[in-house]
């Protein structure tokens, strides 16, 4: 009996090989079968997915509920498009950059939330998320106020030295958006795989321990405030780097991209694709993306509300009947797969040792 | 010094309705243990339904009541489809905190949905005229704003003093088992709480709605002033909202006059006031404080 279960888990590692890599070639190829437009949204798809998974990290391992993390996207956004417009640093120190303020920022906002926590940290990230915009537009010298601020970069243009907006120059034979789509997607699969190796290692063990059971975990000898903060400061910076993808992807930044609502989607991705699921997160970007950027452009002007309509109705009925998301789903369906199986081989054989 | 009266009577105004949103907010914490982060948006769409009975000629005070019928309505109708199916609040704090944002994007969107996303005029329910008291403008939308309020307070405090449903929904408040175990109606009781709560709301939106104009985002700002208000306040605390809308009027009325930055950033001190009062004195002014056990 025992090479038959073996035999199960070989072909289950078989099948969970197949569709990596299916997803990977999807992913791969799919710059090359849209036109422009369609890969700067799957950009943005992007940038929300990584900032969803810094939100995961938070809410869904360590049970610190943030309805505030439009505004640590924000953060990450205007970082970069500062430090790049105003600063002269290219992209790439800039984005990285954002990381490193949003991190600090974190820890700031993990402070407080040591003593507030729950409904109430709610409360008080939700008016972080709603006061954010209004702040932006405090300092137009630094931000560009409501108007926004376009990212540019001085360039030789026509023989002169010129603020130009930035642009993905074309590079190793791809056009200049599949060049960014391809460094968008890297810079994807390294936080969704710090984020898999945080929650796997000892710290992703605490994080989960504190969400359970705080005072357990406390008395287990886990430092529950170094870890709470930290896993603060972790979330922000993935937001924080996802803020940066939605910078350089748009060119330009605005209060009205950051206003509570984006908060809002930020946690219909993450609980739509399966809270304290690594890859859950991105499947909810992935889903909210397509509905506003696929399905609700092809309704009539009329009927768009819609969007936020279903997309509500929808958080709701998961919440009441499967708080694991699309991920919990999943697996629940995978689990009753197996045990039809058990049980239909066990009726071949004799007595219910063949369960094992 | 007529400067200073100025303001402060204009806050006092703001307060009164944020104070009243604020009532709603604690009328829905207290039997449910829950922080209600749709209600603004409730608020908004029974606005809207006041707005069409009224263009339909209906005169406006009588608008306002059909309107608060149907924010009864369907605040019963959310929480019997959407918050009963929940259970304790503060077992599953995401749980919630996810279904009552779930509602607000419902609700937002709906309210876009049925009445277009341009902002629509709205009147003012006392009118336009103003009385002139020591060199100090009274406009009669504030005076009535603090009257309406008043009524309120005293409705509620009768409801809850006076009539067996207010005797019941207390004892679900203090304790929901023990009610049930006595022959209570605990989710009939709650249902209630969530459409009085509603129709509370509507009367804020009818306040808030003339100054901004009718649209979908209406009441996202007055919402985390409510807050504010129930936090200063106590949760748990009618007199607290009443307290504390009074104070977060004021205060983000007369603050701006003298520290400009604030002007365009009313926002800021209430926010600020939610972060102290949570960090330092979680149950607020008046609210009961809460032991943890372990």
């Amino acid at each position: 009996m025992s090479t038959s279960a073996h035999d199960r888990t070989a072909r289950e590692r078989w099948v969970r090989g197949g569709i990596w890599l299916a997803v990977a070639v999807v992913l791969l190829v799919l710059p090359t079968q849209f036109p422009e437009f369609r890969v700067e949204q799957f950009c943005s798809w992007m940038a929300l997915a990584v900032a969803a998974c810094g939100l995961n990290v938070l809410t869904g391992y360590n049970g610190q509920i943030s309805v505030g993390h439009g505004a640590l996207y924000g953060v990450g956004a205007y970082t970069t498009a500062i430090l790049i417009t105003k600063a002269g640093w290219p992209m790439l120190a800039a984005a990285v950059a954002a990381a490193v303020v949003c991190f600090v920022v974190g820890v700031v906002i993990g402070l407080p939330a040591l003593r507030i926590k729950g409904l109430y940290l709610a409360l008080v990230t939700l008016a972080v998320a709603t006061l954010f915009p209004l702040v932006i537009e405090q300092f137009p010298g630094l931000t560009g106020g409501s108007n926004g601020l376009a990212i540019t970069s001085p360039r030789l243009y026509r023989g002169v030295v010129r603020d130009k907006p930035i642009v993905f120059e074309p590079a190793f034979g791809l056009a200049g958006d599949q060049w960014k789509y391809y460094l968008f997607l890297a810079a994807t699969v390294v936080c969704f795989l710090l984020a898999r190796n945080l929650v796997h290692s000892r710290m992703g063990r605490s994080l989960v321990a504190i969400r359970d059971n705080e005072t357990a975990a406390e008395v287990s000898g886990v430092p529950v405030a170094t870890v709470k903060i930290l896993t603060f400061g972790i979330s922000s910076a993935l937001a924080g780097v996802g803020g940066a993808i939605f910078a350089l992807n748009n060119a330009r930044v605005n209060p009205s991209s950051f206003t509570i609502v984006v908060s809002i989607y930020l946690l219909v991705a993450v609980v739509t694709g399966g809270a304290a699921s690594i890859v859950g997160p991105a499947i909810g970007a992935v889903l909210f993306g397509v509905f506003t950027d696929v399905v609700s452009p092809s309704l009539p002007a009329r009927y768009q509300p819609a969007t936020p309509v279903i997309l509500g109705v929808l958080l709701i009925v998961l919440m009441l009947t499967a708080p694991g998301g699309i991920v919990g789903i999943a697996q629940s369906l995978r689990t009753r797969a197996t045990a039809r199986r058990l049980r239909s081989s066990s009726e071949g054989t004799t007595g219910p040792a063949t369960a094992a | 010094m007529n400067n200073f009266l100025q303001v402060l009577v204009v806050g006092i105004g703001d307060g009164a309705v944020y104070a009243m949103l604020g009532l709603g907010l604690v009328v829905i914490y207290r039997s449910t243990g829950l922080l209600n982060f749709a209600q603004g948006e409730l608020a908004m769409f029974s606005t809207f339904i006041t707005w069409t009975i009224w263009e339909v000629g209906v005169p406006l005070p009588l608008a306002v009541l059909g309107g608060m019928v149907g924010g009864f309505l369907v605040g019963a109708l959310l929480h019997q489809v959407a918050v009963r199916p929940l259970g304790d609040p503060h077992l599953r704090p995401l749980a919630t905190v996810i279904v009552t944002i779930g509602l607000f994007l419902a609700v937002n969107g709906a309210a876009q949905l049925i009445w277009g996303t341009l902002d629509k005029d709205f009147p003012k329910l006392f009118g336009e005229g103003q009385i002139t008291l020591g060199g100090v403008a009274i406009a009669w939308q504030k005076i009535g704003a603090v009257l309406v309020l008043a009524l309120m307070v005293l409705g509620f405090w009768f409801l809850f003093q006076r009539t067996k449903i207010g005797l019941a929904m207390r004892a679900v408040a203090s304790n929901s088992e023990s009610s049930a175990l006595v022959g209570v109606p605990v989710p009939r009781l709650l249902m209630l709480g969530w459409g009085l709560a509603a129709a509370v709301g509507t009367v804020a939106g009818v306040f808030t709605a003339p100054g901004l104009g009718l649209g979908s985002n209406l009441m996202q700002l007055t919402l985390i002033f409510g807050f504010a208000a129930i936090t200063l306040g106590g949760f748990d605390s009618p007199l607290g909202a009443v307290v504390g809308g009074m104070v977060v009027g004021i205060m983000t009325s007369v603050l701006p006059q003298y520290l400009p930055i604030f002007s365009k950033m009313r926002l800021a001190p209430a926010f600020l006031l939610i972060l102290l009062v949570l960090l330092f004195r979680p149950q607020g002014l008046f609210g009961r404080k809460q032991v943890e056990r372990v």
